[in-house]
């Protein structure tokens, strides 16, 4: 298939991660001595120095906040964020272990939730690198009455459960499901059919996975098609779920209705429902860009097909 | 259970095997032909290259034909999903039908 060759693996797509997990271990150690103020002063060098040292993520972030402004980017674009990118960072030692006291959070859209829950429905949440989606987790410890699982790519799971165990025990760990083995998909099947909700980041692709071209801010896009394509064989339905940091340790959590069914059951005419639901995906992802432009996390030539 | 129904893993079932490869082909619209599929080769990664979705489609598809659940907390997957001999000679002891 020609798609395959789309494949955004490159440093590009690892770096951005790396560095986040280093300056997540720097930020756990400074704020669990210091405290939360110190490591939000240190917030600011911090952003200084990636804003200088990091060219080829700048003009990746530049050329997404021209497209999500509709007008050129400022430096001060620019500044606000990278800011809001290392902010979610050190709030992700907070949010990450439930202590959630000394932030705002506020739920949009939690009644399309609540719904599907007490119904026992099992439900995928599509998530995006904006803003934080570890801020989902809030719902969980807000008294969410059935299990919530993430998928991600393995290599970082493995990094992201190495934080959750330090920070918040063993239940937290086991509620990330590592995508890269043949029964991954097998153990979202069961956590959907116990009721539960599995949440993914449906806006990058890791290596190896089919993408489709779909206009994302006026220019077309390489976006994985794998989480539509799981939610059309599993017959569940979608939801969206954001956690955009609004101001400091403000955060607003929305979620919207998606998709009831991604595709009809059987393989007749999926590939062109799963297309569409890629597509529809991207309007939906590019009107939360639109509206909360600085909690957008891919720093790495988005719409290039490398 | 029956002894018999353990002790099947030395000898290959051809048939079982044959039955299966179609299975596969038709439940993944593979492109490949049902003979093509090498009993020994590896049915994810380098060899068929199936992905973890298609192993939750051969999963569902395997339960239908076969009666045969397959789930994420057994912990010999890795081998039962290794070939089609693997997965055949699972199901081999594990039909329901």
């Amino acid at each position: 298939m020609a798609d395959a060759a789309l494949n955004p693996q490159s440093e590009w797509v690892r770096a951005p991660e790396r560095g986040n997990n280093f300056w997540l271990r720097v930020m756990i150690g400074i704020t669990r001595t210091l405290g939360w103020r110190a490591g939000h002063v240190l917030l600011y060098p911090i952003t200084a120095y990636f804003l200088a040292f990091s060219p080829r993520q700048r003009a990746s972030a530049r050329q997404y906040l021209d497209r999500a402004l509709g007008r050129p980017a400022r430096l001060a674009d620019l500044w606000t964020l990278y800011f809001t990118f290392a902010a979610t960072i050190l709030d992700r030692v907070w949010l990450a272990s439930g202590r959630t006291g000394d932030f705002s959070i506020t739920v949009q859209g939690l009644d399309a939730l609540r719904a599907r829950v007490e119904a026992g429905q099992g439900c995928l949440l599509f998530g995006a690198h904006l803003g934080s989606f570890e801020a989902l987790r809030a719902i969980a410890d807000a008294g969410c009455p059935v299990e919530v699982s993430i998928l991600m790519h393995e290599a970082n799971a493995t990094r992201v459960k190495a934080v959750f165990d330090t920070l918040g025990g063993a239940g937290r760990a086991a509620a990330i499901i590592p995508l890269g083995s043949p029964d991954s998909m097998l153990r979202v099947r069961e956590v959907l059919e116990r009721g539960g909700l599995v949440g993914l980041l449906a806006d990058r692709a890791p290596a190896g996975q089919r993408l489709h071209l779909a206009d994302f801010l006026g220019h077309p896009a390489p976006l994985p098609t794998g989480p539509h394509l799981l939610a059309a064989v599993l017959g569940v339905p979608v939801l969206l779920a954001f956690g955009i940091r609004t101001g400091t340790r403000r955060y607003e959590i929305i979620f919207r209705e998606f998709a009831e069914r991604v595709a009809p059951a059987g393989r007749a005419g999926r590939e062109a429902a799963v297309a569409a639901s890629v597509e529809a995906y991207a309007r939906e992802l590019e009107a939360m860009c639109r509206a909360h432009p600085t909690n957008w996390f891919n720093f790495y030539p988005f719409w290039q097909a490398p | 259970m029956s002894m018999m129904g353990t002790t099947v893993a030395a000898e290959p079932d051809l048939v079982l095997e044959a039955d299966l490869a179609r299975l596969i082909v038709a439940a993944l619209s593979l492109e490949v032909a049902a003979d093509d599929i090498a009993p020994e080769a590896p049915l994810f990664g380098a060899g068929l290259g199936l992905d973890s979705i298609d192993a939750l489609e051969l999963a569902l598809a395997v339960s239908k034909a076969y009666g045969v659940q397959l789930r994420s907390d057994d912990e010999r997957n890795h081998r039962i999903f290794a070939s089609l001999r693997s997965l055949a000679a699972h199901i081999a002891g594990h039909r329901t039908r």
